[in-house]
């Protein structure tokens, strides 16, 4: 057992964090819910910071962390399928990527754009393509995700067949949406903090009235274990735990959502607060892999057959 | 970062697991439905820590000028571990060790240490904790058993309440009020149970006999000696004790091995293959990981010397999320468990539905994440 990070692991957060600050704060913006920064994501790749699971000495721990930092970020960054699933497809696949189930393609794709890759999981296989302009349909102008997101038409005839296994696939993108919960779930909490800190009623902060402290430090502890399961799912490459870490991710998810906005009042239903950022991004995570009940089965098949 | 124990951990609680085995009886899994502090589970205690203490296993995370071997915060983890898996057999000895012990090598007086420490070492003496009262449950602080100085005496009047082991106990670890002054008026005393002036009254209960008590002090006469640290220093002692025991009992293994017997009991009869009832289970198997990952990054603090603080109260209220889900789903999908067929998963219900009551409530714990953890503008007093 080691819980605390190493120096390496420690450096790279700092770096992350030096360069996402100038990304720390939302702009006010009314064109729909997502926030994207093609400037963040640059940087990102140039150093090189979604790659670092396959740095020996980094791995996939380290790039859980990373993804978890980048989400915290008001931005919506495609960080934790490149920096967590793609080494174990072909880590020259051009970004974003954007998984999908066989036979679920009918889902909602975050990221999906021309010249994405998508990648499709399932019985027949990891199998990819790049996204063509064709076969995307557009998502409504004002969807209530706070990714972008499309929909495919259909598939293309050729897809590039992969040598990857599409249970260790499957495995990691859990992990990666683990991670990526982790990391919505610290942001959305730490911003409701603040807000009812300070907003007052009564003649008080509404956050000294009980009905609202108990209710956020249960999140505190859901959000907490979160991390933790992420983490020790990214570490372990166990089927078990990484089905756990997102049943747990999209069981928080459900459990504070609302309850996030129901504290902010009528600042809540805006999109004047940020809230909505880290929030309406975990709505459309608490669907991804089919939801809690799928990730439920899965850790059952895994730990007791 | 990585969650796998090295070999030396495994090997020591491979040793731990062997010594359990050669030593429990065979109907041991019958015999722990009595509860901890059972007169039954009392008396094999007396002859189980003796055994424990003989192979070097009563307090090896004691530092080695205690007489301990030194072991670190993990082992001691993994000790606890695996008795409260097995059902806790050192009964209420678990306290000397954890937190009784290393407060008496602190805080003692050489007397105290000479006349307490012993029988703790050789497994032969039981301590019960007088803290609550009847009106001072969640508001300790607020305590008024009241100890009086007098000729060279405290005479000591008042009323504990919810106190484990008391029936049987040697030695009461007993707070008292010596002055109205809040926290700094309160003071420890160490007191013999068979002090006269002491009667003891068990509290029938959802949770075992014998679990738990009303003591009743009247005129209760003891020197000035047993004075445990000074007049009003009980509220920084115990502070320090809690930090030897803030976790306290890893109740989460306990919860995730009642788990996966009453998912062996399901598959046995064909009824693990209902969907609701697998997601259930997972779900479960999550909260109890979930809470185990909390209380190791507690448990990781110690290791690196730093002070623990309330990321120690989100790892108990997260074993009480779990403790709470998996008694639920036995309930629910094993209800014959709680009749009679299952000891082992009856006495994990016993046992699990005091998780969010004992050694601090759950409530008192959000409040704490709250205040220390979140940093909210502290409520109105």
């Amino acid at each position: 057992m080691q819980l605390g990070l190493n120096e390496d692991q420690r450096q790279v957060l700092d770096f992350v964090e030096a360069l996402a600050r100038p990304f720390a704060s939302a702009p006010l913006h009314d064109a729909g819910l997502a926030l994207e920064s093609e400037e963040l994501d640059v940087a990102l790749v140039e150093n090189g910071f979604l790659d670092v699971m396959a740095v020996e000495e980094l791995g996939p721990v380290t790039a859980a962390l990373v993804v978890e930092k980048l989400a915290r970020l008001p931005f919506a960054v495609e960080a934790a399928a490149s920096a967590l699933v793609r080494p174990l497809i072909d880590p020259e696949l051009p970004r974003p990527l954007c998984l999908v189930e066989e036979g679920r393609i009918s889902a909602p794709l975050r990221f999906l754009r021309p010249g994405a890759t998508v990648v499709v999981v399932g019985s027949s296989g990891v199998r990819s393509f790049t996204a063509s302009a064709d076969l995307i349909a557009p998502a409504q102008e004002d969807t209530l995700y706070a990714y972008p997101v499309a929909f495919l038409t259909g598939l293309p005839e050729a897809m590039t067949a992969h040598d990857a296994d599409p249970a260790e696939v499957t495995r990691a993108w859990r992990v990666a949406m683990a991670a990526e919960a982790a990391g919505l779930l610290g942001a959305a909490l730490a911003s409701v903090v603040t807000y009812v800190s300070e907003r007052k009623q009564f003649g008080r902060p509404l956050a000294t009235f009980q009905a609202m402290r108990h209710r956020l430090a249960e999140a505190q502890v859901v959000t907490n274990s979160v991390y933790w399961l992420a983490m020790r799912a990214a570490v372990s490459g166990d089927s078990a735990d990484a089905a756990m870490a997102l049943l747990h991710a999209q069981e928080a998810a459900k459990r504070v959502c609302y309850d996030y906005h129901q504290f902010l009042g009528g600042m809540g239903m805006t999109l004047e607060h940020p809230l909505h950022l880290w929030t309406y991004r975990l709505k459309l995570l608490t669907a991804e892999l089919g939801g809690r009940g799928a990730q439920g089965l899965a850790a059952a098949e895994a730990l007791w057959g | 970062m990585q969650f796998e124990w090295t070999e030396e951990q495994d090997a020591f609680r491979r040793k731990i697991r062997d010594f359990l085995h050669g030593s429990l009886p065979d109907d041991w899994e019958k015999f722990s439905e009595h509860g901890p502090a059972s007169p039954a589970l009392t008396a094999f205690a007396r002859t189980f820590c003796v055994k424990l203490a003989e192979v070097g296993l009563l307090f090896p995370h004691w530092p080695q000028e205690m007489g301990g071997e030194g072991l670190g915060p993990w082992e001691q983890q993994i000790l606890s571990e695996e008795m409260w898996i097995a059902g806790e057999p050192r009964g209420g000895q678990y306290m000397n060790v954890n937190w009784i012990g290393p407060t008496l090598e602190k805080y003692g007086t050489p007397a105290q240490k000479a006349r307490y420490l012993e029988p703790i070492t050789r497994g032969e003496s039981l301590w019960c904790q007088g803290f609550s009262e009847p009106d001072a449950g969640s508001d300790l602080a607020s305590l008024r058993t009241r100890a009086v100085l007098k000729d060279g005496n405290y005479v000591i009047n008042g009323q504990k309440i919810w106190t484990s082991y008391a029936g049987l106990a040697d030695t009461c670890f007993l707070l008292t009020r010596t002055s109205d002054d809040h926290k700094k008026g309160i003071t420890i005393v160490l007191v013999p149970m068979d002090t006269p002036g002491i009667t003891v009254r068990q509290i029938p209960s959802l949770i075992g006999e014998g679990d738990v008590h009303e003591v009743f002090l009247d005129d209760v006469t003891v020197p000035e000696t047993a004075r445990f640290g000074e007049e009003g220093q009980a509220w920084e002692i115990v502070a320090y004790s809690l930090r030897n025991e803030r976790l306290g009992i890893p109740r989460f293994t306990l919860a995730r091995a009642a788990l996966d017997r009453a998912v062996m009991m399901l598959k046995e009869r064909g009824d693990f293959t209902r969907e609701h009832v697998r997601i259930e289970a997972a779900r479960c198997a999550a909260l109890c990981e979930a809470a185990g990952t909390a209380n190791y990054a507690v448990v990781q603090k110690r290791v690196d010397g730093l002070a623990i603080g309330a990321e120690s109260s989100s790892a108990r209220y997260a074993t009480v999320m779990a403790e709470r889900a998996v008694c639920e789903f036995v309930v629910e999908f094993l209800p014959e468990a709680l009749a009679g067929a299952s000891p082992y998963l009856k006495m994990h219900h016993q046992r699990g539905i005091v998780a969010g009551v004992a050694a601090g409530s759950a409530e008192i714990q959000l409040n704490i994440i709250a205040s220390d953890v979140l940093e909210l503008p502290r409520e109105p007093r």
